[in-house]
Parts: structure tokens; C-alpha cells; sequence
């Protein structure tokens, strides 16, 4: 392959402008002339029948122009169980389930008709800890479980009980693994639901149109999910559903699915085709919308005394919370990378999701990975503690290499990419086996390492398509449905276009806002797996188009297109440079000097399809779930105060396999902002409920996010590059990654410095303290 | 909207605390808003009437007089006291108390006299104003008064005020020719937070008078008794000392940000910091009799 | 309901509007006079989005009422470039990276303008302090901070 002149090199963001200019349009600043604005009225217990509501007074109040309630609403939506409706009927699930919906002229009238709202409810006892919700006999979260629709063959819903699914890995043979382990260690792990904090909250303006149509602009990461969904719930075509999504203020998974939109649009058919907007408060965003579920792990590891693991048994129970939504998937995606990137021969997974009465959970940043190496990767380091052996040394002799089967029967081969390497890498940067002498005599410091993988979850069906036109004057746009919500794959794109046409970057758009009337389809912006799979559609678009250029250059050339080179825009004949014509007089067709024309406009199609994937087989879960894995490694030096408990990050160390960096820059922003994501997770994120289910965070003010104040000293990005055979020049996802093993890093390193094992998230500094005190005093 | 009420700004004083009078409980000074309005937003309740007094002049002014001390008007925003040079110099607790309030944003709303009237148990500027014994000028209908700084926190988010005053200026006595005095506040994180635990000191080496305050730990802030130090004692033991009173003192709950334990705990740890900035950290009282 | 006559300066143009009490600055701002640019982050004065220059500091705009603007000199991101040409800040922000969703870039800009106007040379300290009221999701700040860096040794005012 000629070397390239834009993939690898650090292209500015085309959207930088907009961005920096405060043009660029969110959800949250487009309204219409005829506009209505909605709010909800949520529940305020965790679990309750809903015994009546009473709306006439707020419909009575000038200016209300809809009001609905879960009666109105017989729809039944879902991911992969449909078990979730529009707006609560019957009985609530969580605190802050939306109960009634109000649409009126402006915010503050819909506020006011909600006081006039009377809703009585019954409580009932809420079940809040999914291990008891698993046992026989607990109250039912989804007492109609057997009823639902789900998708067959991938989940498996368990009817009657509060198991919303269960995967299983079994490979080998556990039971003589763990006996012929010479030290089995065993741990229990827990991290706590957490909120993804977009700085844009969900937003949605939907348009009930005449004929069943209905166009919708949402603040969401997956349009055609959202078309799809609506089609499905509301039973109408697809082209009757119009879903446009313009900037948007990050999603980190919260927006991957479908939330407020089938409200929205409900809401506007019943205010008589008016368009409704709904934005999310950041107490609703906390509250209502859904965060990232918690993980309970039971964790059982054998290893030889030479270091070589023989087995590992894991019980993951995840908390869906009210709703499966994206759970279910979580937790089959942890399931399968629930052994981390380790050769473990003889491996034992049951992974439940299961109904609680809490916000419900859903795709976030990492889908199931940081949860699962929180405890995969304490697990390994209390091992490696037990056998005496650094940390390090017992990673690198576990860790996948080719030949090696994962724990699903995949098979690696030289192009999945170098954990090792990785590890190797961050360690080196680290100046790992010598301990920094603490600037003071109540510090300590301590440096842990922490291995991590993913691969894009995601149906063996996937696919994403692009279509590339050229225009009058020669530039070239790039329609796709991807999202770029921050993560650059836009400009990544526009790289790999640019040097696949041989047009300059200048000249080489991708059109920003995706509609699926216009834009090709493509499956979801999750997963990282836009610039693996976009990339590769943009790379068949372009030299489609290439295709037609040099087919009607090679006409006006009086040439043929074999014989045809381009650059820099144009096309000229093999050895004569001087013979040429620019894509200008081509994109349209080319028209001879009598008027003869040929050729048309030049319209280039790309696609890509997961190929290769199959279903896990739902007894054993071996199969192929995993289109590219990218591994990684971790690295953190810490400061911790012995007397309060503080902890100060000095170095945060990532090296990924990312097969080829497209953008330089943006691959290490992309990092730099994962890391800081995940030191919340680690430090002090997490959502808090009381005995009676009740949040007690659900805002900025209790629930904090990194601040500029919050971030490491130092931090490193190290990209390894072991070609992805079938990635887009060689690349690999890694948007998710970078948030995967930061606490799991930092709570080795906290080992490390203090020689105490901390299982639960987050590490506040009242937790250490805790445990420092606790420790001297057992001592 | 962030509520539904009427709004006014006032010239004076005397305007003001008539208005005030007038509405009978519906009613309430505005000065910064960043509490007052968040108030207003979270619980969905009104006042009638904001009063505003940021207009009026003698609220807005921060004096420094070697005589008088400073006096610093309600509506004088946290920054302008954090930024002063004077208070940095000679009531440095207060300095920092104030620059640790909120972020940068909102320092240049919130105010000294509205941190206090808000009366949080964990009120950042407070502590400062305990050790530094401040204390604070009052306007009602019924004329003005003068109220000890710690006489001001009745309970939690309460005063002594009267129905209708309003806080006017806060005045900062004047100190010693070499006046010592620092402020540690604990968060659950590095950015802006309300305090696991505040605390100030104040130490005078002339004439050897310590003062300790204490926020977040009880359901006031709470100034420790006056000690004057004597003889030459040893940090260690001190802290040990001061310890032994302060858990006496203070009453800490378990909430949301920490538990009763761990504010216990760290009272410990910042009587040692702030006694080690305050007296030197090679222990003792270092003045030279 | 009661409305209340203002006037001030939005980014050096004069406007008069009626306003009810209640309505805040970033309202004022993004539903009278169509600047969008402040965004709603949290509406409690915690996020910074809202962030903009009231007469010459950066205030959380969703904490201030309108009808306390009377008179007074507002600006916002919408100001910030001149005649369509980027500011020496704004053009920092993009060649040091320091943009993913933009969400929070237009508060940060206005808390950097009003940092580098009182303090034309700050410290990596300094500039972390002005914007640690401005959160932000995506980048982890390194290159936000880096921007600011970059503006000052540039010579912007």
C-alpha cells in the first residue's frame, strides 16, 4: 500500500468551528414556531400500583394541550425484551418512572398543570438487591415476564422469576481445574450503578405528521435504531418515520437506544400534530433516564504454583434494575470477555441480569468490561500476591497469544493484536519493580497494572453503509449515519476518503447531520465500532467512485481506465501528468467541446457487514460473539494520605493495540477523556439509594464528575500498531477502552502502597481511611 | 423559569427592609441568588417578592481601616474578599474560606453576607469568621443592631435574625501586628464540592490567643473556647488537647457526603495541619518573650 | 404576570426587552435573543455551560436573573470571534484538540476569555482554577488546558 497522506496524521476537526463559534446546533437549542414543550410526572416511590390519577384539573388549565398517562399507551418496547411501556401503567418499577406526560405552549404551564395532577399509589416493598431478587420466592419486578416478546436464540428470559437472562460459558472441565490448581484465591467485587453525565441531557422534538408519518430530531447515538424501534412499536413502515440527529453533547451509551422519543411523539399525536419537545432536567438524567447497571462478582481462581492459571469460576449477577434495556446484553458481553484477555483452559461463567426496582441500566461507555475486569483483574492481583509473584510477571505468563482459545473457542492469531505488548509497554513507562519515595512522611506511594480487552457487542448482523457523491466542484461528501458525538470519527473518515480519492482533505466533507431519509443506514455509534466498520464502508465507497472517475475520465482522455492515475483531484493519463482533467469536469459527467456528454453524476456506495459472527450457544456460550478484540493495558502510580484516606494520581499509564492510529491527536484525546471518565468510576461515582429505593444523588450537587481540579498529575498514551487484518488500514476500535481497567489499576496500586485488597467502588477517601484504620487496628 | 415571583431592586437599606416588612413573610433578600434561587428551582416554592440589594452602596463597599478592621457589605461577592489584598494579608482564613466556596463562576455571585444568612452547618466562610470574630451589622424595621458572629447560627440553615433584618456588613475586628490564621476545608473531591469538614484558626503570637472553629460537624459551626497558650507545649500535644475538646464540642452526623467517624477522625488531622501553619512546625510557640 | 423593562448590552449591541422576573440570563439569552451558544447544562449554577461575561466576569448565567442584567454589559460566546474571524483563544482551542462534542466549549471559551483578560499569563495552576467550573465529559481537560496555554503564549488578551 502507498503511504498515505491523511490517515496517520493529525487533521483538524471540521466541526471544531461550529463547536468553537457556539453555531453548531443541539437538540437542546432547535424549536419550531408552532412548538409544544413537555414534562413528565414521576413516580416518588420505588415499587407501587399505581391506584388512580386524576387530570382534569390540568387539563382544564389554558394552554395544556396533551396530557397522558400509562392507560393511553398500550405499547410495548424494547431492545431485546420488550418489557418496558411509554409511560408507567399499572404499577411503577423505580423511583422516577415517568407517570403522566403534559404538553402545553410553554414550560411553565406544563409545570403547573403537573400540580394539578393527583396520582395515588399503593408502595409495596421494593427489591433492591438483585442476589436476593435471584432467589426463589422474591417478589416479582415483571410479574408478566412469560408474556413478553424477546429476541430467541440470544436471550433468554426466565419466566416467573426476576432473571431477565442468563449467560453461560463452560469450557473445559472446572472442577478438575480448581483441583489441580495448587492456590485457589476467591473474591468477591461490586461497583455500583453509575450515570454516563452527558453535558447535553436527553432531548427530542418529535412531529406526529398527517398519515401516520413522523419526523423526530433527537440528541441520540443511533438513528436507525430509533426509526426502527418506532416502526416497530407503533407498527407503521419505515419510510413513514423520519429521524434526524444533529450535534450532540456526548451520549458515552445513554443515548445508544430509545428513551424519550416514542413519549414525544405519542405526546404530539395527541396534541393534534403539534411538534413536542421534551429535554431531560440533569436531576431526570440521573433519575429517570438509565445508568449504567451494578455488577455483583463471585470470583474463584486457580493457578500453579509456576504462575499458569488452570481455572476460573465467576458469578456475575447485574442489576438491571427496572428495565432490560441494553442489560441483557451486558450481560451476555461480559460473560464472554468475562475472563479477560488471559489464557484460562478450563473456565466456568453464569452471568444473570436481573429485575430490581432501581433506574434501569443500559449501555454505557465499556458495556460490561470495566465492571467485569474490576473483578477479573483484582482477582489476578490478589492471586498473584498469593504465589508470591509481581503482578506483572503473572500477567504477562497468562495473557492471550497467538494459538491460545478463548474462552469462547476463538482461536488467536497474529492479527488480534498484542496484550502483551501492551502490558510490556506500561510497565516500561512506569519504571515498574521501583517504588517512588513519598514527598512525605504521611504518604505512601504504590503503582498497579491491570490488563483489559473488548470487543465491539454486537449482533452478528451488524452493518454500516456510506454513500460518497462529488460535487460541481470537484469535493466530495461523505452521507452516513454514524454519529460523531466528540469521539472525531467524522474527521478520521474524511482521512481515509481523502487519501482513497486522492482529493485534498479540504475538499472532502462528511455531511453532519444524519437523516435517514438521506443517509445510508448504519447499525448503532457504539460499540467502537464506527471507524472499524464506517472506515471500511468509506473505504468501498471511495474507490467506487474512484471506479467511476477513472471509467469517465478515461473516456474524455481518449484512454481507457486502466491506464488512469489520479491525484490531488485529478485524474491524467499512466507517465503523461499532462494529459489530465479534474475531478470538477467529472463529478457531473464529462461534456466534450461539441456538447457530447457521458458518464453522470458520480455517486460511490460502500458497505460492510460483521462477517463470521455467530450466536453463542446458549448452554455453553462458545461461538464467535467478537468481530475484533482490542486489548490494552493500564498503568497508575498513587499518593495516598495515610491519614485522610486521599488519594492523588501522579501517572496514568493506557497503551492500546489499535492496529493503526487514523488520527493522532484524536486517539489521544479520546484516551485522555476515557481515563478521566473512568478515575470517576474509580474515585468517586456511583449512584446511592436508601432502604426504600429512593436516590439520594440525583444531582450535581451529591453526585460529582471530574472537574479540571480532579485530573492525574501525568498521563500517558502508548498505541501499540499489530495490524487488524480486515480493519480500515489496519485499525482497531478503541473509544471504549480507555475507561476499562482505571479502577482496577488504581485499586492494585492501592495495594501496592498499602497492602490492603479494596473490592468495591468507588475508592473514596472515607473508604481508605476506613480501611487504613481498620488495619491498624487488626494489627 | 426559575420560579414565579416579583422582583425589585432597592437604593437603600431602609427601602429594602420596609419591603421586606410590608410583604409579611413573602418577601426575601436577594443578594448573589446562588443560593437563594437554587432554593427556588429545587422545591418549587416562591417567595412574592425579591429584594434586591446589590444596588445599594454601603452593601457593596469593602473597607479596610488600620483602626476599625475591615468592614465588608453583604452584597460584596467572594472573589472580591478571596482577591483583597489586606484580607489576604491580615485575615487570611477568610481569604481562603472564601476561595474555596463554589467555582469560580459562582464566587463572582456568591456573597459573604449570603453564605452566612444561608446559615449551612458546613457554610465555608464561617469557621473564618468564628476564629476571627467578626461580627455582623443588621437592619430591620425597628432600626439596626450589631450580633457577635457567634450568636449569629442558631440551627440548621437558621439565624438569630428577626423576621425583616437583613444583614447589612460583616466587620472584621483589627488584629495584632503579626496575625496568623488559616483554613482547611475537606471534599469528596478536588473540584468544587460543599465541605466533608471545615475548619480556621486564628493565633495571635503577641499575645498568644488561639481560636479554632469548626463547620460541618454539628448542626452550627462551632468555635472551640479561646485558649492562650503558655509556657512552651509541644505541637503533639496540644493537638491532643484541642482534640479532646473539639470531640466534645461537636456533634457530626453520618450524610450523604461522610460518615459521623470519619469528620471525628479528620478533626484530628486538621487541629495537626492548622496548629503546625499557625505555631510553626517545629511544635510549640516560637516567640521569643 | 409582571413584566419588567431591561435594557443592556449583549455583545456590544443594545437591547431592550420585557422580561418576567423569573426568567434567568441563559433564558434571556437563548429564547429572546436566540443565542444558543450558552447551553443548559444542569440550571443550578454547577456545570458551567452556561457560562458567560457579565460586565467582565464569568458568572453561571442560569443564576442570574434577567431583570438583574439591567443596565449591565453581557457577553457570550456569540462575541467572541470578529467579523467572522476566530479569536487567537478560540483558534487554540482547536489546534490543541481541546473540542469533542462541544457541549461545554462555549462556557469554557468565555471562562478562558475572562481568565486571560485579568491575567494574560497564567499559570497551568491558574488556568485549571478558572475552569474548574466547567465540566466537562470527553476530553479530561489535558487539552483544555493546553488551549489556554497555547492562547497566552500567543499573545492573546
Amino acid at each position: 500500500m502507498s503511504a498515505t497522506r491523511y490517515v496517520g496524521q493529525s487533521v483538524p476537526r471540521e466541526d471544531a468551528i461550529p463547536k468553537v463559534t457556539g453555531t453548531a446546533m443541539f437538540v437542546h437549542d432547535m424549536s419550531f414556531p408552532d412548538m409544544l414543550h413537555a414534562v413528565t410526572l414521576k413516580s416518588p416511590h420505588a415499587a407501587a400500583r399505581i391506584v388512580s390519577i386524576d387530570t382534569p384539573a390540568a387539563r382544564a388549565l389554558p394552554g395544556v394541550r396533551a396530557i397522558l398517562t400509562g392507560d393511553d399507551l398500550p405499547y410495548r418496547l424494547g431492545l431485546y425484551v420488550q418489557d418496558k411501556l411509554i409511560l408507567a401503567r399499572g404499577r411503577v418499577r423505580y423511583q422516577g418512572e415517568p407517570v403522566v406526560a403534559i404538553a402545553a405552549d410553554t414550560l411553565e404551564i406544563a409545570r403547573a398543570a403537573c400540580d394539578l395532577v393527583a396520582i395515588q399509589y399503593e408502595t409495596e416493598d421494593p427489591v433492591l438487591d438483585p442476589r436476593e431478587a435471584m432467589k426463589s420466592g422474591a417478589r416479582l419486578v415483571h410479574p408478566d415476564l412469560h408474556t413478553y416478546s424477546y429476541m430467541k436464540g440470544v436471550f433468554a428470559p426466565k419466566p416467573h422469576t426476576n432473571v431477565a437472562h442468563q449467560q453461560k460459558i463452560r469450557k473445559g472441565d472446572i472442577e478438575a481445574g480448581l483441583a489441580s490448581s495448587d492456590v485457589v484465591v476467591q473474591g468477591r467485587f461490586y461497583n455500583p450503578p453509575a450515570p454516563h453525565v452527558p453535558l447535553e441531557t436527553h432531548a427530542v422534538i418529535a412531529h406526529a405528521l398527517p398519515d401516520d408519518h413522523m419526523e423526530i430530531y433527537t440528541s441520540a447515538q443511533s438513528p436507525y435504531t430509533v426509526r426502527n424501534l418506532l416502526c416497530l412499536s407503533f407498527d407503521l413502515p419505515h419510510a413513514n418515520v423520519r429521524v434526524h440527529v444533529p450535534y450532540i453533547g456526548g451520549g458515552f451509551g445513554g443515548k445508544a437506544g430509545i428513551q424519550l422519543e416514542p413519549l414525544a411523539y405519542c405526546l404530539s399525536k395527541a396534541a393534534g400534530g403539534r411538534p413536542v419537545k421534551i429535554v431531560a432536567t440533569r436531576e431526570e438524567e440521573f433519575g429517570t433516564l438509565p445508568s449504567r447497571q451494578g455488577l455483583h462478582t463471585n470470583i474463584t481462581l486457580g493457578a500453579t504454583n509456576e504462575g499458569k492459571i488452570k481455572a476460573l469460576k465467576v458469578k456475575y449477577v447485574w442489576d438491571a434494575d427496572a428495565y432490560a434495556d441494553y442489560g441483557v446484553n451486558v450481560g451476555r458481553a461480559g460473560a464472554y470477555a468475562g475472563a479477560g484477555p488471559y489464557n484460562v483452559p478450563n473456565c466456568h461463567i453464569d452471568s444473570f441480569v436481573v429485575y430490581t426496582n432501581k433506574v434501569f441500566g443500559t449501555a454505557y461507555r465499556g458495556f460490561g468490561h470495566l465492571e467485569v475486569m474490576w473483578g477479573v483483574e483484582r482477582a489476578m492481583e490478589i492471586a498473584a500476591h498469593k504465589l508470591d509473584m509481581d503482578p506483572y510477571e503473572f500477567r504477562m505468563k497468562n495473557v492471550l497469544r497467538t494459538g491460545d482459545t478463548t474462552i469462547t473457542g476463538e482461536v488467536i492469531t497474529p492479527g488480534h493484536g498484542r496484550p502483551d505488548k501492551c502490558l510490556q509497554a506500561v510497565a516500561q513507562s512506569l519504571d515498574w519493580g521501583k517504588k517512588d519515595t513519598p514527598v512525605s512522611p504521611n504518604k505512601v506511594c504504590g503503582k498497579g497494572i491491570a490488563a483489559l480487552h473488548k470487543a465491539p457487542a454486537m449482533p452478528t448482523y451488524t452493518s454500516c453503509s456510506a454513500i460518497i457523491k462529488l460535487n460541481e466542484d470537484g469535493s466530495a461528501d461523505i452521507l452516513i449515519s454514524g454519529v460523531d458525538m466528540g469521539q472525531g470519527t467524522y474527521t478520521a473518515l474524511r482521512q481515509i476518503a481523502a487519501d482513497e480519492l486522492k482529493l485534498q482533505i479540504e475538499k472532502v466533507h462528511v455531511t453532519w447531520e444524519c437523516d435517514t431519509a438521506f443517509s445510508p443506514y448504519d447499525w448503532q455509534t457504539v460499540a467502537s465500532r464506527f471507524t472499524f466498520m464506517g472506515g471500511n464502508a468509506v473505504i468501498e465507497a471511495s474507490r467506487d467512485a474512484l471506479r467511476q472517475i477513472k471509467e469517465v475520465a478515461g473516456i474524455a482522455l481518449h484512454s481507457a481506465p486502466e491506464h488512469i492515475a489520479c491525484e490531488n483531484g485529478e485524474a491524467h493519463v499512466d507517465n503523461h501528468p499532462e494529459v489530465h482533467v479534474p475531478y470538477e469536469k467529472l463529478a457531473l459527467g464529462y461534456t466534450f467541446e461539441n456538447g457530447n456528454s457521458v458518464g453522470g453524476p458520480i455517486i460511490g456506495r460502500g458497505r460492510y457487514i460483521a462477517h463470521g459472527l455467530t450466536n453463542l450457544d446458549l448452554e455453553t456460550g462458545q461461538g464467535l460473539p467478537a468481530q475484533f478484540w482490542t486489548y490494552g493495558a493500564q498503568g497508575v502510580e498513587v499518593e495516598v494520605d495515610t491519614r485522610t484516606g486521599e488519594i492523588e494520581i501522579v501517572n496514568m499509564v493506557t497503551a492500546l493495540d489499535a492496529g493503526k492510529v487514523i488520527n493522532p491527536v484524536l486517539a489521544r484525546e479520546q484516551v485522555i477523556g476515557g481515563v478521566v471518565q473512568g478515575l470517576g468510576s474509580t474515585l468517586f461515582e456511583g449512584l446511592l439509594f436508601d432502604d426504600e429505593g429512593h436516590l439520594l444523588n440525583g444531582s450535581f450537587t451529591d453526585h460529582k464528575i471530574p472537574t479540571a481540579k480532579d485530573i492525574p498529575r501525568h498521563t500517558e498514551q502508548i498505541f501499540i500498531e499489530t495490524p487488524q487484518p480486515d480493519g480500515p488500514y489496519g485499525a482497531r476500535g478503541i473509544a471504549e477502552h480507555p475507561m476499562i481497567s482505571v479502577p482496577s489499576a488504581v485499586a492494585n496500586a492501592l495495594y501496592n502502597a498499602l497492602g490492603i485488597d479494596f473490592n468495591t467502588l468507588p475508592l473514596t477517601s472515607e473508604r481508605i481511611y476506613r480501611a487504613i484504620h481498620k488495619k491498624r487496628t487488626d494489627q | 423559569m426559575i420560579g414565579v415571583f416579583d422582583y425589585v431592586r432597592v437604593s437603600s437599606v431602609e427601602e429594602g427592609c420596609a419591603l421586606i416588612a410590608a410583604h409579611n413573610g413573602g418577601a426575601v433578600a436577594l443578594a448573589g441568588g446562588t443560593d437563594l434561587l437554587v432554593n427556588i428551582r429545587n422545591t418549587g416554592r416562591s417567595p412574592d417578592l425579591l429584594v434586591d440589594f446589590k444596588d445599594v452602596a454601603k452593601m457593596n463597599q469593602l473597607v479596610t481601616d488600620e483602626t476599625v478592621g475591615v468592614k465588608i457589605g453583604t452584597c460584596v461577592p467572594l472573589n472580591v474578599i478571596a482577591d483583597n489584598k489586606v484580607i489576604n494579608e491580615h485575615y487570611r482564613a477568610l481569604a481562603e474560606a472564601a476561595r474555596s466556596v463554589g467555582s469560580y463562576q459562582v464566587r463572582n455571585r456568591a456573597t459573604l453576607g449570603g453564605n452566612i444568612a444561608n446559615a449551612s452547618p458546613a457554610a465555608d466562610t464561617a469557621p473564618a469568621l468564628l476564629v476571627l470574630n467578626a461580627s455582623v451589622s443588621v437592619a430591620g424595621k425597628d432600626g439596626t443592631r450589631k450580633i457577635p458572629i457567634r450568636e449569629l447560627f442558631t440551627e440548621v440553615k437558621k439565624t438569630s435574625l428577626r423576621i425583616g433584618e437583613v444583614i447589612t456588613d460583616i466587620t472584621l475586628p483589627p488584629v495584632g501586628p503579626r496575625p496568623r490564621s488559616a483554613f482547611i476545608k475537606k471534599q469528596r473531591v478536588k473540584g468544587h464540592d460543599l465541605a466533608i469538614i471545615n475548619m480556621a484558626g486564628y493565633y495571635d503570637p503577641d499575645t498568644r490567643l488561639l481560636r479554632m472553629a469548626i463547620g460541618s460537624c454539628a448542626v452550627t459551626p462551632i468555635l472551640l473556647p479561646e485558649i492562650n497558650l503558655s509556657g512552651h507545649e509541644p505541637i503533639d500535644g496540644l493537638v491532643k488537647r484541642l482534640n479532646a475538646i473539639a470531640q466534645n464540642a461537636i456533634s457530626p452526623i453520618d450524610d450523604i457526603r461522610a460518615s459521623a467517624e470519619y469528620r471525628r477522625g479528620l478533626v484530628l488531622v486538621l487541629l495537626h495541619d492548622l496548629l503546625s501553619m499557625l505555631l510553626g512546625a517545629e511544635g510549640g510557640a516560637d516567640e521569643a518573650t | 404576570m409582571k413584566l419588567h423593562e431591561i435594557t443592556l448590552t449583549v455583545n456590544g449591541t443594545r437591547e431592550t426587552v420585557s422580561v418576567p422576573a423569573g426568567m434567568t440570563l441563559l433564558e434571556l439569552l437563548r429564547e429572546k435573543l436566540y443565542l444558543t451558544g450558552p447551553k443548559e447544562g444542569c440550571g443550578a449554577g454547577e456545570c458551567g455551560a452556561c457560562t458567560v461575561l457579565l460586565d467582565g466576569r464569568p458568572v453561571t448565567s442560569c443564576l442570574v436573573l434577567a431583570v438583574e442584567t439591567d443596565g449591565k454589559e453581557v457577553r457570550t460566546i456569540e462575541g467572541e470571534a470578529t467579523d467572522g474571524q476566530l479569536s487567537t483563544l478560540q483558534q487554540a482551542f482547536i489546534d490543541a484538540g481541546a473540542i469533542q462534542c462541544g457541549f461545554c466549549t462555549p462556557g469554557m471559551v468565555m471562562s478562558a476569555r475572562a481568565l486571560l483578560e485579568r491575567n494574560p499569563h497564567p499559570s497551568d495552576a491558574e488556568i485549571t482554577e478558572a475552569i474548574a467550573g466547567n465540566l466537562c465529559r470527553c476530553t479530561g481537560y489535558e487539552s483544555i488546558i493546553a488551549a489556554v496555554r497555547l492562547a497566552a503564549e500567543r499573545g492573546e488578551k
